[in-house]
This record gives structure tokens, C-alpha cells and sequence, in this order.
């Protein structure tokens, strides 16, 4: 260890309070903001989790212009082709075909506007986890043609119950009244109300019946292995199909607002991170400014023995970064280590948990790590706090010997 | 044998002006003077006098208002900041009052600290150091921090710092105030010894009689002038 390497941190731990106040403010500070961006990281993956396996799927692929607005003539009929394409691309889990329309609901008492889902019950298991949002009743079969699912608000505005009867009206794709009876076999309590109060299910092949759709369908649904993949595996699939015909959408599209507001974490987080910089440049700057007016009569006998003021410079920024590197490694063990055990017990945010489910977000909340963030965090840190130091590095280098040495 | 003149001071002054005032004060008029190489010299007189000022200026602490200070043939005046600190390394050793020694360094690392910055290698300015403070009285001590170190023993690993750099000049500003005159006058009977067996100019500014009583050369100051 070089003279002046030593003298550095022996002036730290010369004043061990003062130090380990510096140090607990640095550990606290990252130890923070690993936390907080963990949970934040956990609500949003959980949210999009959640939102994507619910029914949305993490890829939809439809007919250009299909998103921006829905019809029949938009039908895919090339459906085929484009499963034996995604057979052959990594990351595609599973996929599911649907037709997909606006339909009005009546019953006896009441009616109202829904969207209406034609699914392929089996395919949507792998899919989806729409089958385990059931309150009551059962999930649809490939054979149930006159079996329709509602959700629970739809079931009470029309003041229906399992069993009942219920009719679907819409034009079908050949501009016909297309209408039909169906009987209740599910109740789905979903947790959110575009399902629960604006979503019908049917069976694929009773929707193309309905909507005389002769073997077409509106869209393909599917699951990608992993959801931070997901613009690679879009851009897989878009070049093995004809993407003039066809638009492939992630989730970000397809709900553009539930990104915008995992965007709106990341401009939070990154508030936050500065704010959690200034506290721990404020506290380096104090620390080391204090050690450096101490050592006023110190630093002009060095200069006086012919010290370099660049290796004063270099001393007292030695210091700091000293003082940073043991706070952060703290504050990084502190952080994970609480990232990781509360990822494994959760958070448990029941009090709040009707706003939550709002935003796809389940009551308990597991924080998850991003080793990427941590290092970037305690890299920020770190740096900022040897910047802070130049300015109290620069002023001791700066001294008069002969006056620091009078300086009492 | 003829000595040389190794500093030679030509009608130094230096005048300190209050801020927001015309008042000057002369802290040194008109000082000339030349030291040989390897003098005992003593700049004596009472607390005012100039002693400490003109110290420092020989020292390239401080610099003269007017007047010119040659040391070895080279007048400070035409160096710059960075060649002054470069000349303060290689040529000129300090003994303060107040020892002045890295409070967190121990008594080895302090007396080794010059020898490092002029880049004498690890092993030779180790060997170098244990050895004189072993000269010094000072063997079993190299471990201790200056906090450790009684008042005798700080100043003579301060003397130790001073002279591991083999310097040409020692400058030292009152070196035994805060000793007890049986310590200072050991003391200064070591740098006596130094000063022949190394050929080292030694320049002190003391009121202390002892010293001026062992100085080869005294020179007396008041207000700033020379007296004697």
C-alpha cells in the first residue's frame, strides 16, 4: 500500500464516528434505493404477468390494421401457415387462435355491448389463466357450441345466473343478423373489469358458426417463454411471416398504458436515485470538508516537505472513495440481502389490495433483483462521491504551506 | 579549508500591509547577508524580530517583497510555485517548533516520508531511516505515532525526516521551545554533530541562549534589521 494510500485510510479510521456516520448514510442511501427499485421492479413484472397471462397473451398477431379497428373483414385465413412458422421459433411457449368482435348480450331483465372471445378451450389453458379465474361453474369444452362464460358485474347487470339463458346479436362477416342463444356455464371473477363486466366467452368453432366466419379467425394469441424477451421473439415471428398482411404486437402495444406506466416507474426511480445521490453527496462533501479544514496545518507541512499538490489532490479523493466503497459494499449486502428474503416471503399489501388488483398487481408483492441495477447504482454512488470530494480535494492542494502551517 | 557561500540574501525586505489599510509593517528591512556551507548559523532576537520570516524566505516558504535570495548559485526569484517546491524537496530540510510530524504515520514512516516523495527506493530509505533513529535514540520506537512519542522524541524523528533526505539546508524555526533544556541542548548538540560529519548548513531561529551559545555564527535581529 502506497504512503499516501495508507494516510488516507488512516485518517478515516481516525475519526471512526464521523466515518462510520459517512458510511451508514452511503449503505442506507443504496441500500434504499436497491429496495425500492427491486419492488418496483417486482409490482411491474408482476402487473405485466399478470395482465398478459390473464387473456391478453404476451404477442397478438392479426390482420394489418386489425388493433386500430376491429372487423371481420380484418379475419385471418392463412391461420395455419402461421402456427407451423411458430412451431419453429424459440421462445414461443404456447399459442392459441380467436375470434374476436363486438357482440350485445341480452337477457330477460337487461342488455348491454361486450366483447366477444371465440376460443380453443384446450389451446387457452397452456395460454392463458382465464380458466382458474372462474367464481362459479365451469370452464368451456371443445364440444359446448350453445355454452357461453360472462363475467360476474356482466352477470349481475343482466341479472343472470349460471343455467341461464342468455342471447348474443352482432352481423356476421357475410353482413347477415347474426344471433343466438346460449346457456351460462361459467361465472369469471377475473379482478378486472374489462373481463368482468365487458367479456363474453364462447367456443371458437361456435363464434365462426355465429359469425359465419367459415374457418377463419380474428387473432393469434401467444405466450412467450420469457417476457423480457419479448421484442426479440416479435421480431423473430416477423420475419417468417408477411408482415405487409400481418401485424404482430407485443404487449407494450397492444396496451400501450400499462407500459407507459412501467415507464413512468423508471422516471420515479430515477427521481428517487437522485435524490438519494444528493443526501449522499451532501454527507461525503460534509465529511470530507471537515477532515480537510482539520488538517489545514497537516496538509501545509506536507506541501512544505515538497508534497506534490496533485498527490494531496489525489490523498483526500482517496478518502472519500474509501469511505463510498465501504458504504456501498454495505449498502449493496444490505440491499440484497433484504431483496431477497423479502422476494421469498413477499410483501404482503393486502390493506390496498382492491387498488392493486386494478393494475394487475396481486396483494402480496415479491421485490426482484436486477444484479444490472445494483452495480449501476453502487457504480453511480461511488462515482459521485469522488466527484464531490474534488472541490475540498482541490482546496487543500490549493493552500499556502506557509499559512496552513500558522493555521491553528 | 575555504568554504563556500551556499545562500546568499541581498537586501531582503518584507513589508505586511493590513487589509483595508495603508498601515505597512516592515516584518524585514533590508537584510543582507551570506552563509558558508556546513555553518551553525543562529538568527537570534526577540519574538518580532523577523527570525521566522526570514526563515521562510530562505526556506522558498515565503517570498520577499524585495530582494534577492541565492542558493547555490540560483535566485529564487526566477523559479516558479512547482520549482520551489521541487527545491524545497531536494535541497532544504525543515525542523519546525511544533515537530510537525504526520499524526498517522509512525515515527518510521515520518522520518522515511521526505526520502519517499524525492523517490529513494522502498529498501534503501527503510535502511536509511531505522538507522537514524537509531542514531537518534530512537531504536524500538519506529512503530509508535507521533501521539505515542514524547516531546524530545517527536522533534528528533522530525531532525530524522530532516536530514534522510540529505538535504544541503536544514531550517529549523525554533527547535527546542517545547523542549526541557536538557533534551534541546542534546538535540542540538546532535545537529552539531550532522551538520560536520554531513557538511549540512544549519540555520536556526531561536531566542533560546543555548543555541546561540553553540552557534558558530549568530546573527542578531530586531525590527527586522540585522543588530549584530
Amino acid at each position: 500500500m502506497s504512503t499516501f494510500t495508507k494516510i488516507a485510510w488512516r485518517n478515516i479510521t481516525r475519526n471512526q464516528y464521523r466515518s462510520s456516520l459517512t458510511i451508514s448514510a452511503v449503505a442506507i442511501g443504496l441500500a434504499s434505493l436497491v429496495f425500492l427499485k427491486s419492488f418496483i421492479d417486482g409490482a411491474d413484472q408482476q402487473m405485466v404477468e399478470n395482465y398478459t397471462s390473464l387473456l391478453t397473451g404476451s404477442i397478438q398477431i392479426h390482420k394489418t390494421g386489425f388493433q386500430k379497428n376491429m372487423g371481420l373483414e380484418k379475419s385471418i385465413t392463412e391461420a395455419n401457415s402461421i402456427f407451423t412458422a411458430l412451431r419453429n421459433i424459440t421462445g414461443v411457449e404456447a399459442a392459441a387462435p380467436r375470434v374476436k368482435d363486438y357482440a350485445l348480450i341480452s337477457s330477460p331483465e337487461s342488455s348491454a355491448g361486450i366483447l366477444l372471445y371465440g376460443i380453443d378451450p384446450a389451446a387457452e389453458k397452456k395460454l392463458t389463466t382465464i380458466n382458474q379465474r372462474l367464481r362459479r361453474g365451469r370452464f368451456l369444452t371443445k364440444e359446448d357450441k350453445d355454452k357461453i362464460i360472462i363475467g360476474k358485474d356482466l352477470s349481475d347487470q343482466l341479472k343472470t345466473d349460471l343455467g341461464d339463458k342468455v342471447v348474443l346479436m352482432s352481423q356476421g362477416a357475410d353482413g347477415s343478423l347474426a344471433a343466438s342463444a346460449y346457456e351460462i356455464c361459467g361465472i369469471l371473477d377475473a379482478g378486472a373489469e374489462d373481463i368482468d363486466k365487458n367479456l363474453a366467452l364462447i367456443t371458437i368453432e361456435a363464434a365462426r358458426d355465429l359469425l359465419v366466419l367459415d374457418g377463419k379467425i380474428s387473432e393469434i394469441a401467444i405466450a412467450a417463454s420469457s417476457l423480457n424477451d419479448i421484442d426479440e421473439i416479435a421480431r423473430s415471428i416477423k420475419a417468417k411471416i408477411d408482415i405487409n398482411k400481418y401485424e404482430v404486437l407485443t404487449w407494450k402495444e397492444i396496451s400501450p398504458m400499462t407500459y407507459q406506466w412501467i415507464q413512468f416507474d423508471q422516471v420515479f426511480t430515477g427521481l428517487i436515485l437522485f435524490i438519494v445521490l444528493l443526501v449522499v453527496a451532501a454527507g461525503i462533501l460534509n465529511t470530507i470538508l471537515m477532515s480537510v479544514l482539520e488538517r489545514t496545518r497537516e496538509f501545509g507541512i506536507m506541501l512544505a516537505l515538497g508534497t506534490k499538490p496533485q498527490q494531496i489532490t489525489s490523498m483526500v479523493a482517496a478518502e472519500s472513495f474509501m469511505l463510498a466503497g465501504i458504504g456501498v459494499t454495505f449498502g449493496a449486502a444490505l440491499g440484497s440481502g433484504l431483496v431477497i428474503l423479502l422476494g421469498i416471503t413477499g410483501i404482503d399489501l393486502s390493506a390496498i389490495s382492491s387498488a392493486l388488483n386494478s393494475f394487475y398487481i396481486g396483494s402480496v408483492i415479491y421485490p426482484r433483483l436486477n444484479i444490472a441495477d445494483l452495480c449501476v447504482y453502487a457504480g453511480i454512488v461511488l462515482l459521485t462521491s469522488v466527484l464531490v470530494s474534488i472541490f475540498p480535494a482541490k482546496k487543500a492542494a490549493k493552500l499556502s504551506p506557509i499559512e496552513a502551517i500558522r493555521h491553528i | 579549508m575555504q568554504k563556500q557561500t551556499i545562500i546568499s540574501i541581498k537586501d531582503i525586505s518584507k513589508i505586511y500591509r493590513e487589509k483595508n489599510s495603508r498601515v505597512e509593517t516592515a516584518a524585514l528591512d533590508r537584510i543582507t547577508l551570506d552563509i558558508q556551507e556546513g555553518d551553525f548559523v543562529a538568527i537570534a532576537g526577540p519574538s518580532g524580530s523577523g527570525k521566522t520570516t526570514l526563515l521562510n524566505i530562505i526556506g522558498a516558504l515565503d517570498n520577499a517583497t524585495s530582494g534577492e535570495v541565492i542558493i547555490e548559485n540560483i535566485s529564487l526569484s526566477t523559479l516558479s510555485p512547482s520549482q520551489l517546491a521541487d527545491l524545497r524537496l531536494k535541497k532544504i530540510g525543515f525542523v519546525f517548533q511544533a515537530y510537525n510530524l504526520i499524526p498517522t504515520l509512525t515515527a518510521l514512516e515520518n522520518a522515511e516520508y521526505v526520502a519517499l516523495l524525492q523517490g529513494m527506493p522502498k529498501n534503501e530509505r527503510r535502511k536509511e531511516a531505522l538507522s537514524a533513529l537509531k542514531d537518534l535514540g530512537l531504536a524500538n520506537l519506529e512503530n509508535r505515532k507521533p501521539g505515542e512519542l514524547s516531546a524530545g522524541q517527536q522533534q528528533r524523528v522530525a531532525i530524522a525526516r530532516a536530514i534522510l533526505a540529505k538535504p544541503k539546508i536544514v531550517l529549523a524555526d525554533e527547535p527546542t521551545a517545547n523542549l526541557d533544556s536538557k533534551t534541546g541542548s542534546e538535540l542540538i548538540d546532535l545537529m552539531k554533530l550532522m551538520s560536520k560529519n554531513l557538511n549540512i548548513t544549519f540555520i536556526f531561529a531561536t531566542h533560546d541562549k543555548m543555541v546561540m551559545e553553540k552557534a558558530q555564527t549568530l546573527i542578531q535581529l530586531h525590527d527586522g534589521k540585522i543588530i549584530a
